[in-house]
């Protein structure tokens, strides 16, 4: 220890000493007279006793530089005059500096900010303790791909498993109000008393829930989140045992929920209370199923999904004994019991498109890299001749390598200073344009990890490429001006420009895809109009408008009042909006047509429903193709029911069959529907998905539930115009409710942000992937045509015209372009696939994307190689051949 | 100078330190001693010996201070320092392994070896 400590001081010592030089001269000189001395005293005359010395003492530049090397700050002196000779190379060739720099600013920068988007939804830790032993238990079905759970099963479950330490249910969050002086609209969720010990949530302040709170007629109490706490309560401890008023209902507070709680399938949630389920009931409620739930595990340590999921399956199939036995088939059927991790669960239908994502960014550095280390390439075999002068006049080859070594140093460093910049700006634009439900996009950072991975990578591809040629001893050869050095690395430089070509193929052909995807979707017809219509919706206060007469008293109001602003051509009222969102559904085995047999249960799937006014036809333009629409008569009828049926429907109810003025019950309800009309299909599943078959009610004053009220308002003057008379006359019958208005085909657009999304950051990197492999291309074109100038001048010396040495440049760049795009092809066909979810009425393999990218791709590149080819052919044979 | 060149690598640093152990002494006097020592066969060029002294002397094996000379000019002289005597030590135990071991090898007769 001791001796390290005082060779460090030592050399510490020189390293800040004056500079020695004029010592070390002086001490040489010394030597040197002593040794002439010493020959005079033997007898040689002095001048020649001083003649032999200095032969026997060789170059004295030699020893002082060797002597000097030897000084511990010595390659701090010799880095700096790395740099300042690396940067003079840089301002001389400037062109070279800056699509060097910018190709990786823009590798760094696009690889950067994607990683920091894609981490935390693949990779981030989740909020709760120990989130590996948790997993999601449930059923999955045909309709709903995310295991949920109903009480008959679980409670069943619970009693009986083995593979977890415990198990737990939340049921899911619901609207709610928090009534006190000034009332706010909340997300209130209802989970089982066990539910944070479970995750390993433990509250922030107060307590978890007791096991009394969580029975049915239990104390009332809730833990509200730390944002709650914050907004409403400014961080007041003294919230704890406070009586608070949730819709008009006392409600203990007994405790804060950390900071980063989050519902395990990350729903908003304001207020947490026990959800005191009626255990002993969930064997009757729901046709003996129970009610819905979303149940969450710990596994005992060591216990493994696949173990748990063995061990519970005998348990899924004892209960479907218990089932009736005309449910039992169909679970059998239709269901599946499924066990997975909470990750697998929340990243579910992000993950296809985070993996497509991190993809295509390693695609776009990769290309990048592969820029680069063929700019260093080129750069490299252009200063041969400077290397070999160098090498000639004494550097040595480590010296050599080191110069080379510090240029790709500085040259990344540099990109990765700029790649910083644009990553910040280039996540700035993801989280912009990014859709709603894109889970913890908002918590994305430039992570700087990431950040230091990225710049390591292009760092080591520097290095590696900038060896290449540098290792190479510098041959004389090259000493001798212009005797071409060109051959050397033309195979490696080839190379990178067939990958970076077949690279962006894979890129561009999957852009390609999803951008016609996005076109179908946006331009499809929805068979409804969406120009021109408002949506109007408010919320009432459970507690001003407790009962379902009073609302229907206001929404009354609503629409005369709206029908009568100038300019509305027509008003509708539904309980829900086509084409996605939530809305009513019947099993179609529960619509029972008037004298025929029941259809046999659970066949047929679901059917939309809804409970439409005849406006709603109006407004939104649904053409009847039979029958006629709902009329404003038949609302005010209060014993008669009516009907109008989905195209789709009708076909399958009737066909062949008139389908007007036949009659419809539903379940068991004890009253007829009458069928007046038929409207045309409307898209109702989603913009990717098929039609569903679907019915509309009459929405009556009298008997209609109005929880779920819009009002969808068609106008023929502009939006901006029209919302502030509506709003005022709403705020005119009650001011203290919210509005919501929003045009219909902003709702729409929203809906096809996701894909928006996806198509749009796939394009930017296609279209980055494109620009750098033109860019590659272009330089080694560029290059070799360069390098060629002397054989071009001879050939046309000899009679070549410039069309046959256009053909020969050409004729090499076409090869490249021509093996890439069709190694790209290949692999983009084999790749695609993997995109088929996310395609909209277009194939994997679709011939006109596939043909659209190639022709792009090779013309650009032709392009890309003819402009330095025809440069070749304006060279001067005389000009050329005196170059020698 | 030739003989120089057909050193052991190390040796030098060896033969330094162990010259300097007896006196502090300049760079011509460390060559001058080496010669006569060995009785001329191994000759230090100063192409050598500098770079050699400035790598003992960054390393704190020897020290050096500007003094007169014999015959009275001014002159670099060298010094063992503390950590050099104790490099010197190791040094001449390596030494004595490698030379005992390399005389084994050559020194074996053809009976041995079979």
């Amino acid at each position: 220890m001791i001796p390290q400590l005082r060779r460090l001081l030592t050399q510490l010592r020189f390293l800040f000493s004056p500079n020695s030089r004029h010592d070390l001269d002086e001490e040489l000189q010394f030597h040197i007279d002593q040794s002439t001395q010493q020959k005079i005293a033997q007898g040689l005359p002095p001048e020649e006793a001083r003649r032999q010395t200095l032969i026997e003492f060789g170059g004295v530049e030699r020893a002082r530089d060797e002597s000097h090397q030897q000084r511990p700050g010595w390659w701090i002196e010799t880095l700096a005059q790395d740099i300042r000779y690396a940067l003079r190379g840089f301002r001389r060739n400037p062109v070279f500096t800056v699509t060097a720099i910018a190709t990786l600013a823009l590798g760094i920068g696009a690889t950067t900010a994607v990683f920091s988007v894609v981490d935390p939804i693949l990779f981030r830790a989740l909020p709760y303790g120990h989130p590996d032993g948790l997993v999601s238990i449930g059923l999955t079905q045909s309709l709903e791909k995310q295991e949920f759970t109903l009480g008959g099963f679980y409670y069943y479950w619970k009693d009986n498993q083995t593979p977890f330490e415990s198990l737990t249910e939340e049921g899911g969050t619901d609207e709610c109000d928090l009534t006190e002086h000034n009332p706010v609209r909340l997300n209130c969720a209802r989970v089982e008393g066990n539910f944070l010990p479970t995750l390993g949530i433990s509250p922030l302040l107060g307590r978890n829930f007791l096991p009394e709170e969580d029975r049915p007629h239990g104390p009332k109490v809730a833990l509200i989140s730390y944002g709650l706490w914050l907004t409403q309560y400014n961080r007041d401890p003294g919230v704890l045992n406070k009586l608070i008023e949730i819709d008009g209902r006392s409600v203990r507070v007994i405790g804060v929920l950390p900071k980063d709680f989050e519902m395990p399938r990350l729903q908003a949630a304001d207020v947490v209370v026990p959800r005191a389920v009626d255990i002993s009931a969930q064997r009757t409620v729901n046709d003996g199923l129970g009610i819905p739930m979303w149940v969450f595990a710990r596994l005992k340590p060591g216990i493994t999904i696949e173990q748990a999921y063995q061990a519970m399956q005998p348990l899924y199939q004892d209960i479907l004994k218990i089932l009736p036995v005309e449910d039992r088939a169909v679970f059998r059927k239709d269901f599946h019991f499924k066990v997975r991790s909470l990750r697998d669960r929340q990243v579910d239908d992000i993950r296809l498109i985070a993996w497509i994502l991190f993809g295509s960014v390693l695609a776009v550095l990769l290309i990048a890299c592969a820029n680069v280390a063929s700019l260093l390439l080129t750069r490299a075999t252009a200063r041969q001749r400077e290397l070999a002068v160098r090498s000639a006049l004494g550097a040595s080859r480590a010296r050599l390598i080191r110069q080379t070594l510090t240029e790709a140093v500085l040259l990344s460093l540099a990109g990765a200073a700029a790649g910083c910049g644009l990553a910040a700006i280039l996540l700035k634009i993801f989280v912009a344009i990014a859709p709603a439900g894109i889970p913890f996009l908002g918590k994305a950072a430039l992570d700087p990890r990431i950040l230091l991975f990225t710049v390591l990578l292009a760092l080591f591809s520097g290095m590696l490429f900038g060896l290449v040629p540098a290792l190479k001893r510098p041959s004389p050869g090259a000493l001798a001006a212009r005797t071409t050095p060109s051959g050397n690395h033309a195979a490696l430089r080839r190379a990178l420009v067939v990958g970076q070509v077949s690279v962006s193929m894979i890129l561009l052909s999957g852009a390609g895809l999803l951008l016609r995807s996005f076109q179908n979707l946006q331009s499809q017809n929805l068979g409804m109009q969406t120009h021109g219509i408002l949506t109007v919706q408010t919320s009432l206060t459970l507690q001003r408008y407790a009962s379902s007469q009073k609302k229907m008293e206001f929404y009354r109001q609503v629409e005369g009042a709206i029908r009568r602003i100038p300019g509305i051509t027509s008003v509708g009222i539904s309980d829900s909006l086509p084409p996605a969102g939530w809305h009513g559904g019947r099993r179609y085995a529960d619509l029972l047509v008037d004298g025929r047999s029941a259809t046999p249960l659970n066949t047929g799937g679901t059917v939309t429903c809804r409970s439409v006014t005849p406006g709603y036809f109006r407004a939104l333009g649904i053409p009847l193709v039979k029958g006629q629409n709902f009329t404003e008569e038949q609302r005010d009828l209060p014993n008669e029911h009516f009907m109008i049926l989905s195209r789709l429907l009708a076909d399958r109810l009737f066909p062949q069959q008139n389908p007007l003025n036949q009659r419809i019950r539903i379940g068991l309800d004890d009253f007829w529907y009458t069928i007046v009309g038929v409207a045309s299909e409307v898209r109702n599943a989603d913009l990717q998905g098929d039609n569903e078959p679907e019915f509309y009610t009459l929405r009556r004053y009298s008997d209609s539930n109005w929880n779920h009220t819009i009002l969808t308002v068609e106008t023929t003057l502009p939006p901006d115009t029209v919302v502030p008379w509506i709003r005022s006359q709403i705020s005119h019958l009650d001011p203290t409710v919210p509005v919501d208005i929003e045009p219909m085909h902003e709702r729409i657009s929203k809906l096809a942000d996701r894909p928006r999304f996806e198509s749009a950051l796939l394009g930017f990197f296609a279209f980055t992937g494109l620009l750098m492999a033109i860019i590659g291309l272009y330089g080694v074109t560029a290059f070799m045509v360069a390098q060629r100038t002397q054989e071009v001048g001879v050939r046309m010396a000899l009679g070549a015209s410039r069309s046959s040495i256009l053909r020969l440049i050409l004729w090499d760049g076409v090869r490249l372009i021509a093996l890439g795009t069709t190694l790209g092809l290949g692999a983009s066909l084999a790749l695609s696939r993997l995109l088929r979810t996310m395609l909209f009425s277009i194939g994997p393999h679709d011939p006109v994307t596939f043909t659209a990218v190639t022709v792009l791709l090779a013309l650009v590149a032709l392009i890309a190689t003819l402009l330095p080819a025809s440069s070749a052919t304006k060279v001067d044979p005389v000009v050329a051949l005196r170059y020698e | 100078m030739p003989p120089s060149t057909d050193l052991l690598q190390g040796t030098l640093d060896l033969l330094i330190l162990k010259t300097l152990a007896l006196e502090s002494m300049h760079g011509w006097g460390i060559a001058q001693r080496i010669q006569q020592v060995s009785r001329d066969a191994l000759q230090i060029g100063q192409g050598s010996l500098y770079p050699a002294l400035h790598r003992l002397e960054y390393r704190g094996w020897i020290q050096s201070d500007w003094g007169a000379s014999e015959n009275n000019r001014r002159a670099k002289f060298y010094s063992l320092t503390p950590a050099g005597t104790q490099q010197l030590q190791t040094e001449l135990e390596t030494w004595d392994r490698l030379s005992s071991a390399i005389g084994l090898i050559v020194r074996q007769t053809p009976e041995a070896a079979s």
